[in-house]
């Protein structure tokens, strides 16, 4: 899950890292009694859950004089089609430099790696085509705690020896807060010292539990219900409803029906062993978007008992067709009960989305 | 086959939960299908002295291996104490770890894989379906039913996605020599790489399927890292960035690691990708016909 900026930089400065002086606010009217701390030039920044929020708008500068009628204008936006709801005022920075520092988990080595770049303020992806020899990297082990002081030399090089400090701290918060992306981007050096003027941070999903995070607000309201009951659920905008059991068969589902010229509207993967109330959830869920015309069941039982998944089916009794492709355990058993009701099924998943592609058509 | 074959004693941590207890059953019923050890002790904290299906069940990993024979392990332990198993596991000498678990925190696999590493043993998975080489042995939750004993090698970060391709391949006559599930997760311990230089140096293995997914670029890695013949399928070429499908590793970040790009570079290293599951088996035989 992706912290919104300002809880990334009260992670950073609870670490000991510098941020500017920043201040949240939920209406214009909270603005006032930080006018003076602000001073003569600062940033209204919206605090919404997307990516390029700069270039859509969401990031003002201000001053005493327009800051409360720039903060009504900004709440009163819509960022990428959300809501602003929360607005970071923070004191300009009088920047001299910009830096790149990051730390991700490497799939390849497997092990946390550590960017750092003197020429910051950019996509790092950017950089990485057009001057890949100006970013510095270390492959840090993860049984150690801290980074030891020869890879911070190597990273630092020339520039300012503080931000050594900032590194090691950063990579604190990396391990202590199950964070698989920590950026900082720019980091900057002002006549007042570092700071971290933009953060990011992502925490693993499976960690947010112990991090104390309760919801993972990544998820669209739909997507929240459906991790109740074990799914794993993303929404699309097609209107091939989708059900199928393991990721990577309902993933590969979604992708047959592009294959034969249709719109798949979800992935939702029912998980193993799923019993006939899930089913039935799970199939009530799909249904409940609008758009969806027609339900693909893509089902490969090895845990999962096909009886059960072909109850589950029947008891949901939704409006719309269902098409069933049933192999593995129970298949049988599962065959005859949706026969009974009379649901179309067919053998392989390449007849089934095709089908289906036809029914939506 | 690699990893292990009928004579690997496997040891099964999480033996008296319900799906340790439910697997152990099915992986002793294939041993003793093939003539195999299976599964010939399990350890759960606090039960030692139980047995299940037959099988002794110890307090921990040190105490079974007094007892036993055993070079490798199936995990069923719950995600917040999976990692401690793989270290456990590592630290008595054992040389095949398979993790099954799903959910566990990235910053304890990353740990419990270095911490293996250093003790000299491999991880397969976390959150994988384990391996089979058909005809001598199972460690995992694969549904042995479907698969057949052959020369083409199986990687897939999948579970079902494997099984299908496996189904699709033994209805066509194309026998396996061992199927990998690697993982769905970011950190895994074996990863194409790996197994690759496994099949590499496996007599049996005469050409390899590679099922990937969106997110990384461990595919490509894979591929470059070997001589075998591939053929490729790689899942989610409609998934959208920035959204994790199921998998906690399937997803495209920051513009990377989706289906088109790699496998227009499977494609361009030469290695012919299929465009649905279905058409696998009729790539897999051009490939025998090209390269005998």
């Amino acid at each position: 899950m992706k912290l919104r900026e300002y809880e990334a930089k009260n992670v950073l400065k609870d670490a000991g890292i510098p941020v500017p002086a920043g201040f949240l606010i939920r209406s214009a009217d909270e603005l006032a009694p930080y006018l003076g701390a602000l001073g003569d030039a600062f940033v209204l920044k919206a605090q919404v859950d997307v990516g390029g929020r700069g270039k859509a708008g969401g990031i003002l500068m201000a001053g005493k004089a327009d800051g409360i009628n720039l903060a009504k204008d900004l709440f009163g936006r819509e960022i990428k089609g959300l809501p602003v709801k929360e607005i970071l005022a923070e004191k300009r920075l009088d920047i001299q430099h910009e830096y790149y520092l990051s730390i991700t988990v490497d799939r390849s080595s497997k092990q946390p790696l550590i960017l750092f770049t003197e020429s910051g303020g950019v996509d790092i992806e950017i950089t990485a085509k057009e001057h890949p020899k100006a970013i510095r990297k270390v492959i840090a082990n993860p049984l150690m705690r801290e980074i030891p002081p020869f890879m911070i030399r190597e990273l630092v090089g020339t520039a300012p020896k503080e931000i050594g400090q900032i590194i090691s701290k950063l990579y604190r918060v990396f391990l202590e807060k199950d964070v698989l992306l920590a950026e900082i981007n720019p980091l900057v050096t002002t006549p007042e010292g570092l700071y971290a003027a933009d953060a990011k941070l992502i925490v693993d999903d499976n960690a947010l539990g112990r991090q104390g995070f309760t919801i993972n607000r990544d998820l669209t309201e739909r997507e929240r219900e459906a991790e109740k009951y074990g799914f794993s659920y993303v929404e699309m905008n097609g209107t091939i409803g989708v059900i199928g059991n393991g990721a990577g068969l309902t993933m590969s589902t979604l992708d047959l029906i592009e294959f034969y010229g249709g719109k798949a509207a979800n992935f939702l993967d029912v998980g193993g062993g799923a019993e006939s109330e899930r089913v039935m959830h799970a199939v009530r869920l799909v249904c409940s978007v609008p758009s969806v015309k027609v339900i693909v069941v893509n089902l490969l039982g090895g845990i999962t008992k096909c009886d059960e998944v072909a109850k589950g089916i029947i008891a949901a009794a939704i409006p719309q067709k269902v098409i069933v492709r049933l192999a593995g355990t129970n298949e049988a058993e599962g065959r005859v009960m949706l026969a009974e009701k009379g649901y179309e099924m067919l053998d392989t998943m390449d007849l089934v989305v095709k089908k289906a592609v036809e029914v939506a058509a | 086959m690699i990893y292990g074959d009928k004579k690997t004693g496997v040891l099964v941590q999480g033996a008296t939960g319900k799906q340790g207890e439910f697997h152990i059953g099915l992986m002793n019923a294939y041993a003793k299908q093939v003539g195999g050890r299976g599964v010939v002790a399990g350890v759960t904290p606090g039960k030692g002295g139980k047995e299940v299906h037959g099988v002794p069940v110890y307090n921990t990993v040190r105490e079974a291996m007094l007892e036993h024979d055993i070079s490798a392990s199936v995990i069923f332990v719950p995600a917040a104490a999976a990692a401690d198993s793989i270290m456990e596991e590592a630290n008595a000498g054992i040389q095949t770890i398979v993790a099954i678990t799903e959910h566990i925190p990235v910053h304890d696999s990353m740990k419990a894989i270095a911490y293996a590493k250093m003790e000299g043993c491999c991880v397969i998975g976390p959150n994988c379906p384990g391996l089979l080489s058909p005809g001598e042995v199972k460690m995992g939750i694969m549904p042995s039913g479907l698969f057949s004993r052959g020369n083409v090698g199986v990687i897939s970060r999948s579970g079902t996605l494997t099984y299908e391709v496996v189904d699709e391949l033994t209805r066509a006559g194309i026998g396996q020599s061992t199927v990998v599930g690697i993982g769905g997760d970011p950190v895994i311990g074996q990863t194409f790489v790996d197994v690759l230089e496994r099949f590499g140096t496996d007599p049996q293995t005469k050409a390899v399927v590679l099922i990937g997914e969106v997110g990384g670029n461990l595919e490509e890695e894979g591929a470059k890292s070997t001589d075998l013949p591939l053929v490729s399928y790689i899942a989610g070429i409609t998934a959208p960035p920035d959204k994790r499908m199921g998998h906690a590793g399937a997803i495209v970040e920051g513009g990377e690691g989706d289906a088109r790009s790699k496998i227009a570079r499977l494609k361009n290293m030469g290695v012919p990708v299929a465009s649905r599951p279905s058409e696998i088996p009729q790539m897999v035989r051009d490939l025998f016909k090209d390269h005998c």
